[in-house]
């Protein structure tokens, strides 16, 4: 028989919790989920849900967002991105347009779209202009890229890429000795393309235990019964709480695409840093189509706050899970999803959004 | 398997037209397939869809897939399908702000 939410419910709270537990997820359409369906004032108090680096547009480099901008206002393409990367502000004077939103109203050229395939008909509809598709994602969202690269682009597309791998994040965190979580909820889709096995080193490397989850409530508290009791019984192993649609091995026709049309390579994430093996770049016979290449930079010498968060803006942390969103002193007050300051209360997937949608309005009385 | 009508929702416009790259995906049903695009629907909204990422599974009409910014990412069942509906239509009917603009 099934079991429906209020039954995963009652078996987490008729588990022997005694101590304290965090459990990170790291995909903001968990953290939209959870904060929606009210499962943190469900759950037993002991049990805390971290939301962790889980947002493509959140880490996305402020480089990258003002080498987009600029590219728009200065070489004349035709700009396309999705939708919520055009409100990400960038650190520049109060003379400049701060986000691509501000260089479309200036007169740039920037269209919103929301398929890879947008992109390849916007360039095929205007074969006289330069279209860069300027894509921040994670490998939900790079595997379609690829699979649109190798259906064949035409010549007047080009790419500026800030698509990144999940894991690396959390192994970075775990690395670090301080990951600030107990368990883990491993992304569903991600494991759905990458298959559920790249998240066994959380289990076999560090003890960790870990469950793959759906967006439903019933998958995530199914995945969060199976995490409690894997630190209560002692032992961990990757659990499967989204069979629907992660199979062993993930979607293998997805990775062989990523395989031939990227390759991996050190990625900086936006107040984080540098990690390792972390970001996508194009293969080698794609790099035509490479904009950073095609274009070159555009970055000011001397531009203030370069790749930074804004001041004041707490999001480097909050990506991390080391404060929850409303522990910034901005949110909800100088920073609202109207006027967002930092890359999470811009995004569908930043905590700071998320929670702000869900009714949390000011910062809280502990920050 | 019988065709059905399915009811139309309020998602499927504000999911796909959000314009976002977010995970959540969106299960649809296959209707028509020409080589590697699709016409699929989701709750009356049709909708182009590459099968690409899948063209190594046998996949056919009235199959639902889950779909993420235009490209199936797998197959999944009609049961599958229609309570990941029903938790889309939940989230959008709690949170109004996050409906599109």
């Amino acid at each position: 028989m099934m079991l429906t939410a209020k039954d995963w419910l009652e078996k987490i709270r008729a588990l022997p919790l005694v101590r304290r537990v965090r459990i990170m997820n790291v995909c903001g359409g968990h953290e939209r989920s959870i904060t929606m369906a009210g499962l943190r004032g469900a759950l037993p108090q002991n049990v805390e849900l971290i939301p962790g680096p889980g947002c493509p547009v959140c880490v996305c480099p402020e480089e990258d967002v003002y080498h987009a901008i600029q590219l728009a206002l200065h070489a004349r393409v035709i700009l396309v991105a999705f939708g919520d990367m055009l409100r990400v502000p960038v650190n520049v004077p109060k003379t400049e347009p701060r986000s691509l939103e501000q260089a479309k109203a200036s007169g740039a050229d920037i269209r919103p779209i929301s398929s890879p395939q947008e992109a390849v008909r916007i360039a095929r509809e205007n074969p006289g202009r330069q279209v860069v598709f300027f894509v921040a994602g994670f490998e939900t969202t790079t595997a379609p890229v690829a699979a649109m690269l190798l259906e064949g682009i035409p010549d007047n597309l080009f790419l500026l890429l800030s698509c990144r791998l999940t894991w690396p994040a959390v192994a970075m965190l775990l690395d670090s000795g301080k990951p600030g979580f107990d368990a883990l909820i491993a992304p569903g889709h991600v494991a759905t393309v990458m298959g559920p096995e790249e998240w066994a080193f959380v289990v076999e490397q560090h003890a960790i235990p870990a469950a793959v989850a759906g967006f439903a409530p019933v998958s995530l508290l199914a995945a969060i019964y199976s995490v409690l009791r894997q630190l209560l019984e002692d032992e961990c192993f990757l659990d499967n709480c989204y069979p629907e649609v992660v199979r062993p091995g993930g979607n293998r026709s997805a990775q062989a695409q990523l395989v031939q049309a990227m390759r991996v390579t050190d990625a900086n994430w936006r107040g984080i840093g540098i990690i390792p093996a972390s970001g996508f770049a194009l293969a080698s016979r794609f790099e035509r189509h490479d904009a950073r290449k095609h274009f070159g930079g555009f970055e000011v010498e001397g531009r203030k706050r370069v790749g930074e968060m804004p001041a004041g803006c707490d999001c480097a942390r909050v990506v991390l899970g080391k404060i929850y969103p409303n522990e910034c002193k901005l949110f909800g007050t100088a920073c609202t999803p109207r006027t967002p300051i930092g890359p999470c209360m811009v995004s569908d997937e930043g905590a700071c959004r998320i929670w702000r949608a869900s009714g949390v309005k000011v910062p809280s009385a502990t920050a | 398997m019988k065709s059905q009508v399915l009811p139309k929702g309020l998602y499927c416009e504000n999911f796909n037209d959000q314009q976002t790259a977010m995970c959540l995906g969106i299960p649809m049903q296959i209707v028509e397939i020409d080589g590697y695009n699709a016409r699929c629907t989701s709750k009356g909204v049709m909708r182009e869809v590459s099968l690409f990422m899948l063209q190594d599974e046998p996949i056919a009409v009235d199959d639902f897939v889950m779909v993420h910014v235009g490209y199936a990412l797998q197959k999944m069942t009609e049961q599958e399908a229609r309570s990941t509906w029903e938790l889309l239509d939940e989230m959008l009917a709690y949170d109004p702000d996050m409906q599109g603009t």
